[in-house]
């Protein structure tokens, strides 16, 4: 069988897990040890994003950052598809053409829905 | 695979109607387009063929479980849309019941296991929305995140699943790996045996098998009740269909080594699904941890793969969504007053006595009394369980179902109870009526002419 | 031709469907003639059936829609066969079916439910219909159950009175009985043979040898069926009661149909009874009571309906007397007659009782000639016919029957005989109380009587004229003219015939046939000089002692059922109702119901509706799996 392994083939595998699990070590304990403390209350609060950590859970916030950030990422992904298109333009010819037309066709049509629907409107 | 691109072009031109302002098409569009990939399953008829370099593979097997999803899902759309088109979301909506049906009908009809995984995604992806999308309810919100939530878990032990049998096999294709399988029988690893167990157990997430169903009562019930009736209906029938296409294609094999853990996802789910039923009040949960119960019955074919097995599947599948769909009609009609209780159905009998009549078929299709579908589709799983040999647990089968039979009837007396509200709570609409008298209809008539069904596959 | 035979049921379904979906709305004036003429179809294409039949003697008609159902070895298919069996039967069905739909068009003209009755009866017709046509035994089933069904529905058609249903019930339970015999004879008929097939399962019988157990059980069986639905001792009670319902249903369901659906049955399966040992005496012991206890209560009878009731009841056991010696054509010849002249009677009737506006009790009438001749004369030509007196119709089926008797056992001829003259005597009574002398009723009824309207004397003279004439389709050998309905038959009784082959010369037959004709007149002399002559009338209730007031109470049979049956019954299910029923079933199935509820409850803990709860669950069963598959 070609997936005949030997415990050897694991080594860099190893090193690598001690490698990354020293550094986090090293960073959390280094820094502590190095850095200046200044403890108040606002310090010590969980940070996330800006949003308040604790409270109601359900107040009323604006949606558009995440939506266009799940925007982006989603359009950034599609365009992936059309490097290895590009890379292999010339074998794949005319057809390859046609069927990354009709993709990006598709792709226009999410974009018109998007801006049609109003979720990239800031006001 | 026509089939296919007919469903997927529903859900583009529901979105287009929406940029071009002209939603009004979408309820003809998608009516003709579900026609046309109803007729174009029945045109793949016999043709076999592979599509994308073996990656999906039209056989009559996923010609007959897409045609039933379609069929489903037209009945499905005309309960449905009176729904749909409340609040702004008419288009998004239907794309989205579009893409989730295009998953479905990938997943019954892969080779590859990249293809079932992509199905599985479209599918659920979609459905994490549509659980959520009855914006201002709590409730719903709350559905669509628990089942995001379970739903990515479960997909990740799934593809760790999928991760795992490449690993040990080097191949995605169903008939490469039924060809490892089968000249490594003697010798298969334990990664290879963790794989098929973590792929049973991610799609009994999504049929809903206990000890793997912890989020259809609190799903079921928050998610808007047609979006319930698609998830208990579709998505189960194309989960059972993936699952079946699964174990018979690739592991058929290894059949004595997976058996009991179907057995034990089988009887696990009967008697948690019936015995929780019992206690339920509400009849949208009820109708959840019925549908537990019944992927329990669905799974006992699969004990055993037959000639019988894809064929009980169908016709269980059948009977089980068409009745099913035709009480999501009265339970969507008791969604309007906001009151889902049992005890809400008082006085039922009394103002819609021929309705209450139907219903109650429906129900007693549920619970499989003869002569209706329902019962068909139990004689025929129980009888391929009996076949290969599992008495035990067909005594425990028919046990539960005893326990399934006092639930619905309870709702039944709870239907011909004097007091109660009066007639005007309920409105049916002239879609629900279309669909609840489809139902019967098909109940009644797979019930008398099961061969309809069973002389298929 | 097989073509059509999905038309004659089909006809008077569409009826119902339109009778009984549109009800109401239906026109008045439109749903008699929708019903009569879908029945009317029906006689058209028998008739046709009939003709095309004529030919070759082992010619039938099969027709295979689809398979009813298939499970196992049992492949059932709704399937139709006519042959000339069941075409006889389809003409008397369809025939006197459509005279007395024509009937009730002026009969029922002034109810208020006019749609609901057509409707019903056409149902009735249509499950008659599929009863002789079936070609299996679960599709006789059917058919059987069916007009079981409708009989219910029809006997308490009035169902604002009590009584009437009470009737109806009674009726469908006494079915039932004889159903549950029927049913126990179908699963050892499939058990033997394999089939449910009428071909099948005749002809693998026939390679059996005569009196196997197991023949003797099925044949038992299917009787016990026949004894419910034909009324005979034991289970004859209901059809007396029975007559609470319209009196066309009487004619067409309590006279000439359905009750000798139990007569079809029987000549159907005739190769079974046959091979049987002991059954047929049995069938010929019970025909033979049956026709002379009926006789005897009919006697005593003064309600014009329940004298004919009880007569049916012993004409039925008379055919069944014939069934026993093995005269299988006999005794449907005797069906075919006895179709005509009750019907005929029942009509009679149901003319006079509409002119007494709603009167039954013929204390209360007499004279009626005069008012009514055509109810009058066609009456006569009933009794005539039903007393056997020749050349109408009964005569030639009743001697048919007593010669056939005779032949395999004398004293049973003897007790026969008597029945007949009993018959001659009770119905000479009727005739002669209800239509001579004089008017005895009130005299608001004495200006209200007239003569029924055209559509009701319309039947009653083509049944009189069927009465008067139809017994020729079976003359006697010894008038050496051909016996068309016994030739007709032949090739459905011909293994049968081949076992009971005795024969009574010609001699015999001769001397057998005056005396009882002798017999016969002086009876009807003796009522003619009581009843006209002395102008005697039976006396009120209250005056009847002896053996009389026995017979008059009729032989209190249904007392007798009561202490022996219901009663016991009674006492035996509230018994079981205190201690089986709340003692232990109670306890066994609350009980369960409990542990049940308590599972739910316990189980329920854990769907807290945390999702990090769930998770956990899902893992942990997840573990549970591997440990399962890799650690046992």
């Amino acid at each position: 069988m070609i997936f005949l392994s030997v415990p050897s083939d694991y080594m860099p595998m190893a090193i690598m897990f001690v490698v990354s699990i020293g550094f986090v070590l090293t960073t959390i304990f280094v820094t502590h040890l190095i850095g200046p403390k200044r403890k108040s209350d606002v310090k010590l609060d969980t940070f996330e994003c800006g949003i308040e950590p604790q409270g109601n859970s359900r107040i009323p916030f604006s949606i558009k950052y995440f939506l266009v950030a799940i925007l982006f990422v989603l359009f950034d992904v599609e365009v992936i598809f059309m490097y290895p298109w590009a890379v292999n333009f010339l074998e794949l010819g005319m057809y390859g053409f046609i069927e990354m037309i009709l993709f990006i066709s598709l792709f226009m049509l999410g974009f018109l829905y998007i801006v049609r629907k109003g979720a990239l409107k800031w006001e | 695979m026509n089939t296919l691109i007919a469903i997927a072009g529903i859900g583009i031109v529901a979105m287009i109607a929406d940029i071009l302002r002209i939603r009004k098409i979408i309820f003809p569009v998608a009516m003709a387009g579900l026609a046309i990939a109803a007729f174009t399953a029945v045109s793949d008829w016999n043709t076999n063929t592979r599509y994308f370099n073996d990656m999906m593979f039209f056989d009559n097997y996923a010609a007959a479980f897409s045609l039933l999803i379609v069929v489903i899902a037209i009945i499905w759309f005309v309960m449905a849309v009176p729904d749909l088109k409340t609040g702004n979301h008419y288009s998004d909506k239907s794309a989205l019941v579009a893409f989730s049906l295009a998953g479905s009908v990938v997943m019954v009809s892969f080779s590859n296991l990249a293809m079932l995984f992509l199905g599985i995604e479209i599918l659920s992806v979609s459905l994490y929305v549509l659980a959520a999308s009855n914006k201002n309810n709590l409730l719903s919100n709350e559905a669509g995140f628990k089942y995001f939530i379970m739903g990515a878990f479960a997909t990740g032990i799934f593809l760790f699943g999928v991760a795992l049998i490449y690993g040990a096999c080097g191949t995605f294709n169903l008939q490469e790996i039924n060809a490892f399988v089968a000249t490594n029988k003697s010798d298969l690893s334990g990664q290879m045996y963790t794989g098929v167990l973590l792929m049973i157990i991610g799609l009994s997430f999504k049929i809903a098998a206990a000890p793997f169903h912890f989020w259809a009562p609190d799903v079921y019930e928050g998610s808007p009740t047609t979006i319930t009736a698609f998830m208990s209906t579709i998505v189960k029938v194309a989960a059972f269909g993936a699952l079946y296409r699964l174990m018979a294609g690739c592991f058929s094999q290894i059949n004595e080594w997976w058996t009991t853990v179907f057995i034990i996802l089988s009887v696990v789910s009967m008697l948690v699904g019936n015995i929780m039923a019992t206690r339920q009040s509400s009849f949208k949960r009820l109708l959840a941890f019925s549908s537990i119960s019944h992927a329990g019955y669905m799974l006992l074919p699969l004990l055993t793969l037959s000639d019988l097995t894809g064929t009980s599947l169908l016709l269980y599948g059948a009977a089980y969504a068409f009745a099913s769909i035709g009480i999501f009609s009265l339970v969507s009609v008791m969604s309007e007053n906001d009151d889902e209780s049992i005890d809400s159905l008082n006085g039922f009998a009394k103002s819609h006595p021929i309705k209450a009549i139907l219903f109650s078929v429906l129900l007693l299709s549920l619970a499989g009394i003869p002569p209706l579908a329902g019962f068909m589709g139990k004689y025929y799983a129980f009888y391929a369980a009996l076949k290969s040999g599992n008495t035990s647990i067909v005594l425990i089968a028919i046990i539960s179902s005893l326990i399934g039979v006092y639930y619905y009837l309870q709702v039944i007396i709870a239907m011909y109870k004097p007091t109660g509200h009066t007639s005007a709570s309920f409105r049916f609409t002239i879609y629900q009526n279309i669909v609840l008298w489809t139902c019967f209809l098909i109940t009644l008539i797979l019930g008398i002419f099961p061969q309809l069904i069973i002389g298929w596959l | 031709m097989e073509s059509l035979l999905w038309i004659i049921p089909v006809l008077p379904f569409i009826g119902f469907l339109i009778n009984g979906i549109f009800g109401n709305k239906v026109p008045r004036s439109l749903s008699g003639i929708i019903a009569s003429v879908a029945v009317l179809g029906g006689f058209i294409v028998s008739l046709l059936l009939f003709i095309s039949l004529l030919g070759d003697e082992n010619l039938s008609f099969t027709s295979k829609y689809f398979t009813w159902f298939h499970v196992g070895d049992l492949k059932l298919d709704m399937a139709f066969m006519v042959d000339r069996l069941t075409s006889v039967m389809l003409l008397v069905i369809t025939g006197v079916g459509f005279l007395i739909h024509v009937y009730s068009i002026g009969y029922m003209h002034d109810d208020k439910d006019y749609s609901r009755f057509f409707a019903y009866l056409n149902l009735f017709v249509f499950f008659m219909l599929l009863l002789v046509m079936g070609s299996n035994y679960v599709l006789m089933f059917v058919g059987w159950e069916g007009v079981g069904l409708c009989s219910y529905l029809l006997i308490g058609f009035w169902f604002t009175n009590n009584n009437f249903n009470d009737a109806a019930k009674k009726a469908f339970i006494m079915n039932r009985i004889g159903d549950l015999g029927f049913l126990l004879g179908m699963f050892l008929i499939y058990q033997t043979f394999g089939s449910l097939n009428f071909d099948e399962v005749h002809s693998n019988a026939m390679t059996y040898a005569y009196g196997q157990p197991v023949l003797t059980t099925i044949t038992l069986l299917l009787f016990v069926g026949a004894m419910g639905k034909s009324a005979q001792i034991p289970l004859f009670t209901w059809l007396p009661d029975a007559m609470a319902g319209p009196t066309p249903v009487s004619a067409l369901i309590h006279a000439a149909t359905m009750v000798t659906a139990g007569i079809y049955m029987i000549v159907r399966a005739n190769v079974l009874f046959t091979l049987s040992v002991f059954t047929p005496e049995f069938i010929a012991v019970i025909g033979l009571l049956t026709a002379l206890l009926a006789a005897f209560i009919g006697l005593k009878q003064n309600d014009i309906k329940k004298v004919l009731a009880y007569s049916t009841v012993s004409q039925l056991g008379f055919m069944f007397v014939a069934l026993g010696v093995g005269a299988y054509t006999t005794a449907l010849f005797h069906v075919v007659t006895h179709a005509f002249f009750k019907g005929l009677l029942f009509l009679c009737a149901g003319s006079v009782i509409h002119a007494m506006g709603g009167e039954q009790d013929i204390r209360k009438m007499g004279g009626l000639s005069a008012k009514l001749p055509v109810t009058h004369l066609t009456f006569l030509i009933g009794t005539l016919a039903i007393a056997g007196l020749p050349p109408f119709a009964g005569f030639f089926s009743k001697d048919e029957i007593l010669v056939k008797v005779f032949a395999s056992s004398p004293w049973m001829y003897g007790a026969l005989a008597l029945a007949s003259v009993l018959t001659a005597i009770y119905m000479f009574r009727l005739y002669f109380v209800t239509f001579k002398g004089q008017f005895r009723g009130s005299h608001h009824q004495e200006e209200h009587l007239h003569e029924s309207p055209p559509s009701m004397t319309f039947p009653l003279i083509v049944l009189a004229i069927l009465s008067a004439l139809g017994g020729f389709i079976g003359i006697p050998e010894i008038f050496h003219a051909p016996n068309l309905i016994s030739e007709y038959l032949a090739p459905v009784t011909h293994f049968s015939s081949s076992y009971s082959a005795r024969a009574v010369s010609h001699e015999t037959e001769i001397i057998l046939l005056v005396s009882t004709l002798l017999f016969l007149l002086v009876a009807i002399w003796f009522v003619y000089n009581k009843y006209v002559k002395r102008q005697a009338i039976p006396e009120p209730d209250e005056d009847i002692a002896g053996f009389g007031k026995t017979l008059a109470g009729k032989f209190y049979v249904d007392e007798i059922y009561t202490y022996l049956i219901e009663k016991p019954l009674n006492a035996i299910s509230g018994l079981g109702y205190k201690f089986i029923e709340t003692g232990l079933i109670k306890g066994v199935v609350d009980g369960t119901a409990q542990v049940v509820g308590a599972l739910g409850l316990g189980i329920r803990t854990i769907q807290t509706g945390k999702t990090g709860t769930y998770l956990f669950a899902m893992v942990i069963a997840l573990i549970a799996f591997m440990v399962i598959k890799f650690m046992i």
